[in-house]
């Protein structure tokens, strides 16, 4: 599909840095370690299951229709993701607040499966599905460890020697800075290693 | 979010959409009432179910208004109401209504509802407005060609929530 491979989402085409899909949590909750694990463990479960059973919507109906059953899905998918994840990690529903909830209705179900996944056969979809979750997965914890590190000087709650503390990063302007700068390197690494497998353009929104 | 950065840049795309979700919004916060008062906080688990389907219901009823009232330029203005019908911005607002009302002593009246779902909807606006008025300087020549447009649009926002950040602390 126009040169596409159904690892995009994880390295050339990443779900959070390429695409900007899924972007609010990791500004909101991507400042700790535990929060990110939680939020990780629901999205991950509650996009795989919905994209998989939503894909079986006879496409005769239409998309509008479609795309409130899709959100359905999703929304019936996440409760027992849900009670599985306060079993898990009892004190972070409270953190995590309304994106928690969010995850049930997040684009690459509502939107993006319509878009890219359906139109693959399902093996693909699967791998596809798999690598942009992956994708998201791989941002979230690496924004978390160092939002986590560089705010409150811990990794994962355990204290470590760092001196020099931005506070800042722990908050949702922090997160937005911290990931401009993350989306910036992104890029050029994307540009350079375009360039070095030959006929790779610079990056361009337009 | 990416809602936000594809309307930002065409203020007729930016006007369409942001008119869309404070729609969504505020009618969609009737529905939240209606969820206060009727499903038990046992069933919080369902509130994600149940706000779909209320959205999907007014997604129908919207797609069905503007094509009787404006069916020269349905075609154009059902793209919007595609994009900005299960919009973060829409539901977050009912989940954020509903995570307010809890925390009130009283149950709130209908009016209460609207108006919190119409200041969800004028925050998208005045947020938008924020990220157009630097849009094309954020896509310019003059930014390198890593930062430009979206990584730039971040860290602007960063900075505009920081500073609105400080007015609250």
């Amino acid at each position: 599909m126009n040169g596409e491979r159904a690892t995009d989402g994880l390295f050339r085409k990443n779900t959070v840095l390429y695409s900007l899909m899924v972007v609010s949590p990791v500004i909101v909750c991507g400042n700790t370690i535990k929060n990110a694990l939680a939020l990780i463990y629901v999205f991950s479960a509650v996009t795989f299951l919905s994209v998989m059973v939503s894909s079986f919507v006879p496409s005769k109906i239409p998309y509008t229709l479609r795309v409130i059953i899709y959100a359905s899905v999703s929304s019936l998918i996440y409760i027992p993701a849900r009670i599985a994840s306060d079993m898990f990690f009892p004190d972070i529903a409270q953190r995590i607040g309304i994106y928690f909830p969010l995850t049930a209705v997040n684009s690459l179900i509502v939107i993006h499966s319509e878009k890219k996944f359906f139109k693959m056969k399902r093996t693909q979809m699967a791998v596809s599905l798999f690598c942009h979750i992956l994708g998201f997965d791989a941002v979230m914890l690496v924004t978390a460890f160092f939002r986590e590190l560089l705010a409150y000087g811990t990794i994962n709650s355990r204290m470590t020697d760092i001196d020099v503390l931005i506070s800042g990063l722990g908050e949702p302007f922090g997160g937005f800075i911290f990931l401009g700068l993350l989306c910036g390197v992104y890029r050029k690494l994307s540009s350079v290693s375009g360039n070095k497998n030959g006929g790779g353009k610079n990056f361009s929104d337009k | 979010m990416s809602t936000l950065f594809i309307s930002a840049d065409s203020r007729k795309k930016l006007l369409i959409t942001s008119c869309i979700i404070t729609v969504f919004t505020s009618l969609g916060a009737v529905f939240a009432c209606f969820a206060d008062r009727v499903i038990p906080r046992s069933m919080e688990y369902g509130l994600p179910l149940y706000y779909s389907v209320s959205v999907g219901i007014l997604y129908i009823l919207l797609l069905f208004g503007v094509y009787m009232t404006k069916r020269k330029h349905f075609a154009e203005i059902k793209k919007y109401i595609h994009v900005s019908a299960f919009n973060c911005a829409v539901m977050g607002t009912l989940f954020t209504i509903n995570g307010k009302t809890q925390m009130l002593e009283s149950q709130p009246a209908l009016s209460y509802y609207i108006l919190s779902g119409l200041e969800a909807g004028l925050g998208f606006v005045t947020a938008s407005l924020v990220l157009v008025s630097a849009y094309r300087k954020l896509s310019s020549e003059k930014v390198p060609a890593s930062f430009r447009g979206f990584p730039a649009m971040l860290i602007y926002l960063g900075i505009i929530s920081m500073a609105v950040y400080s007015l609250g602390v």
